[in-house]
């Protein structure tokens, strides 16, 4: 990791601590809980009368499950959130937000090119990612001293693909925040996406018309096709890295041609 | 002598507006050049355009003897760069800054940093946010400074200090360029240019209005003139002397700027016999003043 990481990565360390600290002791609570509601069939009951309101939290399948347990309290809906909260945060604040701001231009005149400097703001956006997705994984993975049936590779995997979600969405505030040199646009823009793609993945279930818009959405690459229970494919693989490079690459281009203030 | 900075046609428009227009510059290596206007002049887009952070609308500018935009990593592993709004990390405290931007300049010999903490008695153990305005303009100082770069562009690099660490500041660029360095001074403060450029150039509403040596433009500033008479006098024999203009009057007394030999004015005072004369210096504030206000030929 280059000094550029680095410094954006220690002056924002305390709000990663809180992010990280704040969804590992919300995922420990979650899968503590399992136990008292394994054996509610009325949880799944409520699933199947209600598939729709269910559908609205991402909720599909059972519940009564480690995998539905998981998708429908953590996965499908709080993990991400969280995540797009601190990517989306720091991918509008990375470039756009510095440069209004005022701290960018300092960095801007150090013997670094601009498409490094993109390049390590993105990896210190992967780092928190990655931080908060390890705080979930090693909870999840508790579970097992909570009668869940989870394996280290669905742990791992999964919030992998969460993380990949978090960053894509990140690199695309990165992008539209060099394009238009705003704060609040990228993150209006990127959080927009985001609840479009969480809208259209989470209800294409049970909303026809939504079946085919499905697969533009990140969420269903990532955590709509049940990917807590069935693993990640190499097709969600694919996508997500895939759409990763493209708003990398955008981002670079985007900054490297821009005027800053 | 070589250019440290060479500008040709270099334009900055935002939409109709014409922030930069046609700038033609040279700085030679090894000076102080003042690069003098009043707020919104165009001297931080000039500047913006010389880092590469912004893109010229026309035109070009070398640095160093590189293509300003195209080679802008090698020019800025050679420079020192003080912004005008200073804007730094406000938990972390200064010694940080300093230890950081070393580490990203790949300075590993920070004893010039350290002589520049003391000199100017930067407060280095608190958190920026707790510092004021010139504490942080300090730290600033030692940022462009730390690493001697060949070129020093300083934007308005004395806001906020007091005069101590003001003369403080003057002396360092005095050794700045006693070893051959350049320093492209930044301001809208004429009493800090001239007391330290060699050449200056004045910019108005984007356009270059003039450069030339300080010592040159002093000779050709105003001075001002009041002579005292025993009988009241008609001002108007005063108007028509080459390079003379009356700024006020109240009967026997006459105030005159004058521009270039004062001589004529002389025979034409004798021939009214005055009792008092004063003549001020000639006034560099009254000619930028003129130039801000109307330009050249205003």
């Amino acid at each position: 990791m280059g000094e550029i990481a680095r410094l954006d990565v220690t002056i924002r360390r305390r709000s990663l601590i809180g992010y990280t600290a704040g969804m590992a002791l919300y995922t420990l609570v979650i899968v503590a809980l399992y136990p008292a509601f394994k054996d509610m069939s009325s949880l799944d009951d409520f699933v199947k009368n209600d598939s729709k309101a269910a559908a609205l939290f991402g909720i599909s399948g059972s519940l009564s499950t480690t995998g539905g347990w998981l998708n429908g309290n953590i996965y499908a809906n709080f993990f991400p959130l969280v995540m797009l909260l601190l990517t989306i945060g720091y991918g509008a604040a990375s470039l756009a937000g510095q440069d209004e701001d005022g701290t960018l231009c300092l960095i801007a005149t150090l013997p670094v090119p601009r498409p490094r400097i993109v390049l390590e703001k993105a990896a210190a956006l992967v780092l928190q990612a990655l931080a908060l997705g390890a705080g979930v994984a090693v909870f999840v993975y508790a579970g097992r001293a909570f009668q869940m049936d989870v394996t280290v590779g669905a742990a791992v995997w999964t919030t992998l693909a969460v993380c990949l979600l978090g960053i894509d969405f990140g690199l695309a505030a990165m992008a539209i925040g060099a394009y238009t040199g705003g704060r609040t646009t990228a993150i209006a823009a990127g959080t927009t996406i985001a609840a479009v793609s969480y809208l259209i993945s989470s209800l294409a279930p049970v909303v026809s018309i939504l079946d085919k818009l499905k697969y533009l959405s990140l969420f269903y690459w990532s955590v709509g096709d049940d990917q807590v229970t069935s693993g990640v494919s190499v097709a969600d693989w694919a996508v997500l890295v895939g759409v990763g490079v493209v708003a990398l690459a955008a981002a670079v281009r985007a900054f490297r041609f821009s005027d800053l203030h | 002598m070589s250019a440290a900075i060479e500008t040709s046609g270099l334009s900055k428009h935002y939409g109709p507006t014409r922030a930069v227009d046609e700038l033609e510059l040279q700085v030679d290596a090894g000076q102080v050049f003042g690069f003098l206007g009043p707020n919104g002049a165009g001297k931080t887009t000039t500047i913006r355009m010389l880092l590469a952070l912004q893109r010229p609308s026309a035109g070009s500018a070398t640095v160093l003897g590189l293509d300003a935009q195209r080679d802008s990593v090698a020019i800025h592993a050679r420079i020192g760069y003080l912004p005008g709004e200073l804007e730094l990390y406000p938990r972390l405290n200064g010694r940080r800054h300093i230890e950081w931007f070393a580490r990203a300049r790949g300075l590993h010999d920070t004893s010039f940093a350290d002589e520049l903490v003391r000199r100017f008695e930067v407060v280095v153990d608190r958190p920026l946010r707790e510092l004021s305005k010139g504490n942080k303009q300090k730290i600033g100082l030692v940022l462009a400074c730390m690493h001697r770069p060949e070129l020093l562009i300083l934007d308005e690099p004395t806001s906020g200090l007091d005069p101590l660490m003001q003369n403080e500041f003057e002396e360092l660029v005095r050794e700045t360029v006693a070893e051959g360095r350049t320093v492209f001074l930044s301001s809208h403060e004429l009493d800090e240019v001239q007391r330290l450029a060699d050449r200056v150039a004045i910019i108005r509403t984007g356009t270059l209005l003039m450069t030339d040596t300080v010592e040159r433009l002093r000779e050709s500033a105003p001075r001002k003139v009041v002579a005292r008479f025993a009988q009241p006098v008609d001002p108007a024999v005063f108007a028509g002397v080459d390079g003379t203009t009356v700024t006020g009057h109240d009967g026997v007394r006459v105030e005159l700027q004058v521009t270039g030999p004062i001589g004529p004015l002389l025979h034409v005072l004798a021939d009214h016999d005055p009792i008092d004369l004063e003549s001020r210096p000639a006034d560099l504030d009254e000619l930028f003043l003129d130039l801000y206000r109307d330009g050249p030929h205003g």
